[in-house]
């Protein structure tokens, strides 16, 4: 396996295209189905087959506090443009290999809304659930109308 | 400041992080970093749940519907006001566009529609980003 180089203070956009040359990309089984309003479809977020080859080499990726600060800045009233960028991505620490269950994990506190993640197995049913793509529907018939099956039995 | 001269083609880096090079005539510079694409994705809009073939900066793709998916980035746009092309490849598929509520500087979103302006789903569904970074 190759060695990541100290990557602390390099540009986070010149370590992803030191990955791109330098890394296999790496297809994840697994996808998270979710649902973030009762009156849309379930989404579904795949991992990146790119993004999780760095997430398993290690070194690279900022920890995804950075992102949530990133999320309040924009959310102020006053945001024209992001100021703490090096501070957030590309100064700070890069956090080290994951585990491809840790890096859904992490992707799922970054790219799915709080909402869902933080209460996912609060109300009647579950709001969100981790499966392999071979448990999706086969065709993108009736799209619009993917729904979690709300007899779904999930695991903690 | 480190200058390559290459076949009468000035490239210079700057301390400030800037690479320029000498531009068409050679009288005036273009600023190489502004014009990169900063993320592009293909994704496999006719898969189930729309994967990524391949692409750069970009952490992971949501497909959202029919003809209407989002991908997010690994690192951030600087503000939300970039430039964002789509395009799609598939029998029934007419024309992509940005999605208006998608625009944020941690995603893109993109619409896939046929000629009669539904959405539709593209065997390839592609997008490309320029703009500045955080």
């Amino acid at each position: 396996m190759i060695e990541t180089p100290e990557f602390q203070g390099t540009h986070l956009w010149n370590r992803l295209s030191w990955a791109k040359e330098n890394l296999e990309m790496y297809r994840s089984e697994y996808c998270v189905v979710y649902e973030d309003s009762m009156d849309e479809c379930a989404k579904v977020l795949h991992p990146d087959p790119n993004w999780m080859a760095c997430a398993l080499q290690g070194g690279i990726l900022p920890p995804v506090t950075s992102y949530w600060e990133l999320k309040k800045d924009e959310a102020k009233p006053d945001f024209v443009k992001h100021t703490r960028g090096p501070e957030l991505l590309h100064n700070m620490k890069p956090i080290g290999p994951m585990t491809e269950e840790e890096a859904i994990e992490y992707l799922i506190m970054k790219d799915v809304p709080e909402s869902v993640w933080r209460d996912w197995d609060k109300g009647n049913q579950p709001k969100m659930v981790i499966c392999k793509k071979e448990q999706l529907p086969p065709t993108r018939e009736w799209r619009n109308a993917w729904k979690i099956d709300p007899e779904l039995k999930v695991a903690a | 400041m480190s200058v390559l001269e290459l076949n009468g083609r000035i490239f210079d880096a700057s301390t400030t992080g800037t690479l320029t090079l000498t531009g068409e005539g050679g009288a005036a510079t273009t600023d190489v970093t502004q014009g990169l694409a900063k993320a592009w994705v293909n994704l496999e809009g006719t898969g189930s749940g729309v994967p990524a073939r391949d692409s750069f900066n970009v952490a992971s793709t949501t497909d959202t519907g029919t003809g209407n998916y989002s991908q997010t980035f690994t690192n951030n746009m600087s503000n939300d006001d970039y430039a964002h092309n789509v395009s799609g490849r598939g029998s029934t598929v007419c024309f992509g566009s940005p999605n208006d509520g998608g625009y944020a500087t941690s995603t893109m979103a993109l619409y896939l529609f046929n000629v009669s302006g539904s959405l539709v789903d593209a065997t390839y569904a592609i997008a490309t980003l320029h703009g500045d970074l955080a």
